[in-house]
């Protein structure tokens, strides 16, 4: 029996299959609140309902079993085809993304001393960049939680990329006077509510992270602001950068917006260990 | 039973996520994805790891050696999609690989498609834009 199986069909089934049982909804709710009347942002934070790898594993489980089905789609993300977009030449797919992250206006703005350096990693992303040799995004560049869990004292913030958490107090306590000069990844935190929304203070960091793709280095002497605000079921995550000693000013980062998994059957899937194999074969230190 | 399987490349998911993944430099800069090799070898090894799963091969030569490929494909954010087939890989088993070469040369490639030793077909891209199997 021969069996053709379409890719966008079936991701299109398993989309809505995840919305049908409670998967990722709105921001028309209402917000949820804890006892002491802050924003309650416990939970299961996705990108969006329509391509989600966790909603998509969550889905495939209401639908087959969860497993021994004998259809197998193999979905490469090597080339722009996603549901509802005309497919482009895979020669160059990821280029594209690359010259994108170029061309974002929202720069940081560097002290002119460090203008070589910016263009120099900038131009050899491939050599350079350190998520590339498998070491950790770090804080900011890893973006906003998949999964948090809140306390009266506490926000812990699960990463699924990485398999990395953060815990951070909310309880009122300045910076760790030790932990706050480590070079670290993640830093330092502290958080406090502004109204609604959960400013997290961070400090404490290695400059061995970058803020993005285009070579955006920092100094040890960073500190990150992040800001989370959730209205209804989603929040909206943003930092800011202070880094006096290589930006002319702070750098606030393109915001993110997260929506809320409520699908009781979503779980945060494994991070695999990371093995760089592939910089020996480059043939070009040009990222994008 | 003969099942064939296309695969659906999508792009659209890297973009929207922001962060990058882990030890992902450029597919293009390693490999020239415009032309093709094509071997059949034995699976000696699986590797299910970031930022690219990972076949390695003994490739059967005519005179009777072997010569080792390794060869990768897109991971992270396919993986939930495709747990069953990734499972079902074999080692020990012959399979049909079809890849997109290394420009140094090496013994490395990016997986086209790869035939299954009961026929089946695993299509993991085309470099065909047009090509209606990927639609």
């Amino acid at each position: 029996m021969t069996r053709h199986l379409l890719g966008y069909s079936a991701v299109a089934v398993l989309s809505v299959a995840a919305l049908a049982c409670g998967g990722a909804t709105g921001g028309d709710s209402e917000t949820p609140r804890t006892a002491q009347g802050t924003p309650d942002l416990t939970g299961f934070w996705v990108q969006g309902a329509d391509f989600d790898e966790a909603t998509e594993l969550n889905a495939a489980a209401v639908e087959d079993g969860g497993a021994g089905a004998d259809d197998f789609i193999y979905i490469s993300t090597a080339r722009p085809c996603h549901p509802g977009q005309e497919c482009g030449p895979a020669v160059n797919a990821e280029r594209d993304p690359g010259i994108l992250n170029g061309v974002n206006p929202n720069k940081p703005f560097y002290r002119p001393e460090h203008w070589e350096r910016v263009q120099y990693l900038d131009l050899n992303g491939n050599a350079e960049d350190p998520s590339g040799f498998c070491f950790p995004l770090g804080v900011p560049r890893m973006g906003p939680p998949s999964k948090i869990v809140q306390t009266d004292t506490e926000v812990i913030f699960l990463y699924a990329r990485g398999n990395l958490f953060r815990v951070i107090p909310i309880d009122g306590r300045p910076h760790h006077p030790i932990m706050s000069l480590d070079l670290a990844w993640h830093g330092d935190a502290v958080g406090t509510w502004e109204g609604d929304t959960l400013v997290i203070d961070t400090v404490g960091f290695t400059d061995e992270t970058w803020l993005g793709d285009p070579g955006y280095f920092h100094s040890n002497n960073m500190r990150v602001v992040e800001r989370i605000t959730r209205v209804g079921n989603t929040f909206t995550w943003e930092a800011t950068v202070h880094d006096p000693e290589v930006f002319e000013e702070p750098f606030t980062m393109d915001p993110v917006v997260r929506t809320l998994n409520a699908n009781p059957m979503a779980q945060l899937q494994e991070y695999l260990p990371c093995q760089e194999r592939d910089w020996q074969h480059m043939v070009s230190r040009e990222r994008s | 039973m003969k099942q064939r399987i296309f695969g659906l490349i999508a792009a659209a998911g890297l973009l929207a996520a922001g962060a990058p993944a882990l030890a992902h430099h450029s597919v293009q800069a390693e490999f020239d994805m415009s032309k093709t090799g094509k071997f059949v070898g034995e699976l000696k090894r699986f590797a299910n790891i970031n930022p690219h799963p990972r076949w390695f091969f003994e490739a059967q030569n005519p005179d009777g050696t072997v010569t080792p490929f390794e060869i990768s494909a897109g991971g992270g954010r396919n993986r939930a999609r495709n747990m069953g087939i990734l499972r079902s890989f074999k080692v020990g088993d012959t399979y049909t690989v079809t890849y997109a070469p290394a420009w140094n040369g090496a013994n490395v490639g990016r997986m086209r498609d790869i035939v299954f030793p009961d026929g089946r077909v695993v299509t993991i891209f085309h470099a065909d834009p047009n090509n209606p199997l990927d639609n």
